[in-house]
């Protein structure tokens, strides 16, 4: 926890020394190039920005601590309305992300693990690396083409109406979330294989199958058990990666996710936007990376009892 | 057709002699139909009135805007960009911004589709003899969505509020030079005086649409505007979420016909690609702008129309005049020269643009001189000046430039031609941050370049393209121009009021950028727009505007 504070205060310094460096400056960034620089002058003054950079940095983070996220230079509203609703966005489709992807990539890998070297196995490893390395935008934009306007069975935007339920939500969050399934199942479906595949050659799986255990409890007590540990830290990499990387499919299927306020807040000087979202996406992976750990000590009891040593 | 002298000679009565001289460019052929009526619509004469004279000097009717009258009650559907930043319309520049302005307020006039003005909040104006005070007559009875009456203290308030150089006014760009906070002066509830620093022929188009940020506000407006979005336009604001969308109801208690549609609706995209899927997907009705590059993904679709609108946009592609190779003017025009236009027009504009000849002189505007020869692609000729300069065996340079829109690949073209003259050019591809820097001179890439390549969006008049990056003193001169005889040009073409006076100037103004060339500009692109066939009545403007208020749905 103290290790997360300490990597979380230095996260805080290194993106509000980058925003600094970054060419342009805020007045300019609203008022555009063209602009009169009287004017840009006006506006850096009024945001308070002509005061030294460590009385913004003491000012900012003072007010972040408790609770103020600030006031967004270029949309001149309360950030964490936006770091809220774009953080709620950015968890819904993870979630449902998650949910597709990380039953059905370990199902794959197993599969693949108790069918080594048959031709399930290569059909499940090799399409798996192929979808994974087609880029997000070409898969999003091939899947709108197919499932959205041709079949019509899909809305091309995952941005549902203002008074939407849960399962009209989840209805527009399929499309968006097909890609993400496919570049990561062959992924995680791989990290799987190989731990099945280590597992089921290692001696306590000999060991429970010569006690007589039956198939299907040797695997899914003792071998799956040991095979998801690699996986679930590759899961919750990938949880960070799927709630704060998103630029690409957040753009491309409209969707006010935390990716696309970072990046839009980068690119228009929006310096209290960007930090407060880089903060909260940092957070985001430390929480992440916490469970997994969690996670990876109830699965794995010799570490917890090295923890408790 | 034959001419009706009688009733030429009615029109012509309690006319001053500046128009009467625009109606005898009509009669004596001096001056185009077309010309008439855009110049005409500047000095304040109504399109009714300029038809007539049109008819009576045997042009036949003066052109109308047919726009079919469809069912009304329609929501009509609109993709467009993201506002870059809150809505305000002291600070506004981007095309979302200003949409969303546009959608509510109202300009003292409206500088439409076809680059002709016409009344809005104003019924006419005038200029003084010197054109150094216009005089706007306002519209009566119009209301703001507030509630209260919109008179000439919201007209003062309004220009006041763009030119104190205290706000961040993004209009301080256009005011500067111009017009100064408290210049401009009521004389009546209903009638307003501009009071300029120097004559200006074409100044109704600085309080036109074409500066967007000039809708008429209540003098009582202290900011905050996304919690009102007041203005006195055919539609109110119903909702808006920033970053998200916007939706508008129709004015009821509008001054004029009341809009078609009950509704609009606008989503905002922040990219291209998405829009045009959900225009495939029948999602949207209409995308506001769509680069021409990407037309091409439209193209093939029986339920689309991809509209073009004649604009001036175009891009400048600088070479520093005080620095060697191009401080001999013979070596900026052998790049000129090795430049092939129309392969431009065609390839790279998808024939959606028109030639340019090196000057801000777009073939839209009615004061270009036409008479000033083209320049064409002439490689021996070019060679031939590199020879007589000194640099037969050619030069090394750096060509800046930005990634935005088609500009890479205009970049690598120029690369490819000024090869074959014996130049050699390496990119330098910049973000759009990068490249503009701070905006002044010695902090910008823009400015200091020896070699630049950038885009300016439309301007229904040249006045700001001929002043800020080709006057002495231009604070977009990125060409670094120095050069008195111009400077006398372009006052003289800006203070003109009269369009022969307008044309004199500009021809010479031709004739010696085309001698001089501290610029290249290759083509005038074209404003284009996607809709959906079903929906009529949608008016773009070259701004970027969209006029939804005849608007229907089949």
């Amino acid at each position: 926890m103290g290790l997360s504070l300490i990597s979380l205060f230095l996260l805080s310094v290194m993106v509000f020394i980058g925003g600094q460096v970054l060419p342009g400056n805020v007045g300019r960034a609203i008022l555009g190039p063209l602009a009169d620089q009287q004017a840009v002058d006006v506006l850096n003054e009024s945001l308070g920005l002509n005061r030294p950079l460590l009385v913004q940095y003491g000012s900012w983070i003072w007010n972040f601590i408790q609770g103020d996220m600030g006031t967004s230079y270029v949309f001149r509203a309360p950030v964490s309305g936006f770091i809220v609703d774009a953080l709620g966005n950015s968890l819904k489709l993870a979630l449902v992300a998650f949910l597709m992807v990380v039953p059905v990539g370990i199902l794959g890998g197993v599969v693949a693990a108790l069918n080594v070297d048959r031709p399930l196995d290569r059909i499940i490893s090799i399409g798996g690396l192929s979808m994974t390395v087609l880029p997000e935008f070409v898969t999003g934009i091939v899947l709108v083409l197919i499932l959205g306007i041709w079949l019509g069975w899909l809305p091309i935007s995952a941005a549902w109406p203002s008074d939407a339920g849960f399962f009209t939500q989840l209805y527009y969050l399929i499309l968006p979330a097909l890609p993400l399934f496919l570049s990561l199942f062959g992924y995680i479906a791989r990290m799987t294989r190989s731990g099945m595949v280590e597992a089921l050659d290692s001696d306590y799986t000999r060991t429970a199958v010569l006690k007589g255990l039956p198939w299907r409890t040797v695997v899914w007590r003792h071998v799956l058990r040991n095979a998801l540990l690699p996986t679930i830290t590759v899961v919750a990499t990938q949880a960070g990666y799927l709630i704060g990387g998103l630029v690409v499919i957040e753009t491309l299927f409209r969707y006010q996710g935390i990716g696309s306020l970072v990046y839009t807040a980068a690119s228009g000087k929006d310096f209290p936007m960007l930090q407060a979202g880089v903060l909260t996406i940092g957070i985001v992976y430390t929480v992440a990376t916490l469970v997994a750990d969690i996670l990876y000590s109830l699965l794995n009891p010799r570490i917890r009892l090295r923890a408790d040593q | 057709m034959a001419r009706d002298f009688r009733l030429l000679d009615t029109f012509r009565r309690n006319r001053t002699a500046l128009e009467n001289h625009l109606i005898d460019g009509l009669v004596d052929g001096r001056v185009s139909r077309r010309e008439f009526i855009r110049h005409g619509s500047l000095l304040g004469l109504s399109l009714p009135f300029l038809g007539g004279v049109g008819a009576a000097a045997g042009f036949g009717l003066a052109p109308t805007q047919a726009i079919a009258q469809g069912a009304p009650g329609a929501t009509i559907r609109v993709a467009c960009q993201m506002p870059a930043a809150a809505i305000d319309p002291v600070t506004v520049i981007d095309i979302g911004g200003l949409l969303m302005l546009q959608q509510v307020g109202e300009f003292l006039c409206l500088d439409g589709p076809d680059l002709i003005l016409r009344p809005m909040l104003a019924e006419s104006w005038k200029p003084n003899d010197k054109g150094d005070v216009w005089t706007f007559t306002l519209r009566k009875g119009v209301k703001f969505h507030s509630g209260g009456e919109m008179k000439a203290d919201d007209v003062v308030a309004t220009f006041d509020r763009l030119t104190d150089t205290g706000n961040a006014s993004s209009a301080l760009s256009v005011f500067r030079g111009v017009l100064q906070k408290g210049a401009t002066r009521k004389v009546d509830d209903h009638t307003v005086e501009f009071h300029l620093d120097a004559p200006n022929g074409n100044f109704p188009y600085l309080v036109s649409s074409d500066n967007f940020t000039s809708i008429i506000l209540p003098a009582s407006y202290a900011g905050d505007y996304e919690q009102t979005f007041d203005g006195t336009g055919p539609f109110k604001l119903d909702s808006y979420r920033a970053k998200v969308g916007a939706s508008f109801v129709r004015n009821e208690d509008y001054w004029g016909e009341k809009a078609l549609p009950a509704r609009t609706e606008f989503t905002f995209f922040s990219d291209i690609q998405p829009q045009l899927l959900a225009l495939r997907g029948g999602q949207v009705d209409i995308i506001n702008i769509v680069p021409v590059l990407h037309t091409v993904a439209l193209a093939g679709d029986p339920n689309i129309e991809v509209v073009g609108l004649p604009a001036v946009s175009h891009t400048q592609l600088h070479m520093r005049c005080d620095m060697d190779p191009f401080k001999d003017p013979r070596v900026r025009r052998a790049v000129a020269l090795s430049i092939d236009r129309p392969k431009l027009v065609e390839g790279l504009k998808k024939s959606r643009a028109q030639v340019g000849n090196d000057s801000p002189f777009a073939p839209a505007y009615p004061s270009t001189d036409k008479t000033v020869p083209q320049r064409e692609r002439d490689l021996a000729q070019a060679k031939e000046l590199l020879e007589a300069a000194g640099v037969g065996n050619g030069f090394k340079m750096i060509l800046t430039s930005r990634q935005y829109l088609e500009l890479p690949e205009h970049a690598q073209l120029v690369q490819a031609w000024v090869k074959e003259i014996g130049i050699e050019i390496d990119l330098n591809l910049l973000d759009n941050a990068t490249f503009y820097g701070q905006s002044v001179f010695g902090q910008s890439p823009w400015l200091d370049s020896p070699m630049g390549l950038t885009v300016y969006g439309h301007r229904g008049v040249p006045n700001v393209y001929l002043t800020a990056p080709l006057g002495s003193e231009g604070k977009w001169n990125a060409a670094h121009f120095k050069n008195s005889q111009y400077d006398q040009l372009a006052e003289s073409y800006i203070g003109a009021l009269d369009l022969e006076a307008q044309k004199a100037a500009a021809g010479q103004i031709q004739r010696l950028l085309l001698e001089e060339t501290p610029i290249i500009s290759a083509y005038f692109s074209e404003h284009i727009s996607a809709k959906s066939k079903s929906v009529s009545g949608v008016q773009a403007t070259a701004m970027g505007q969209l006029y939804l208020d005849r608007a229907s749905k089949a």
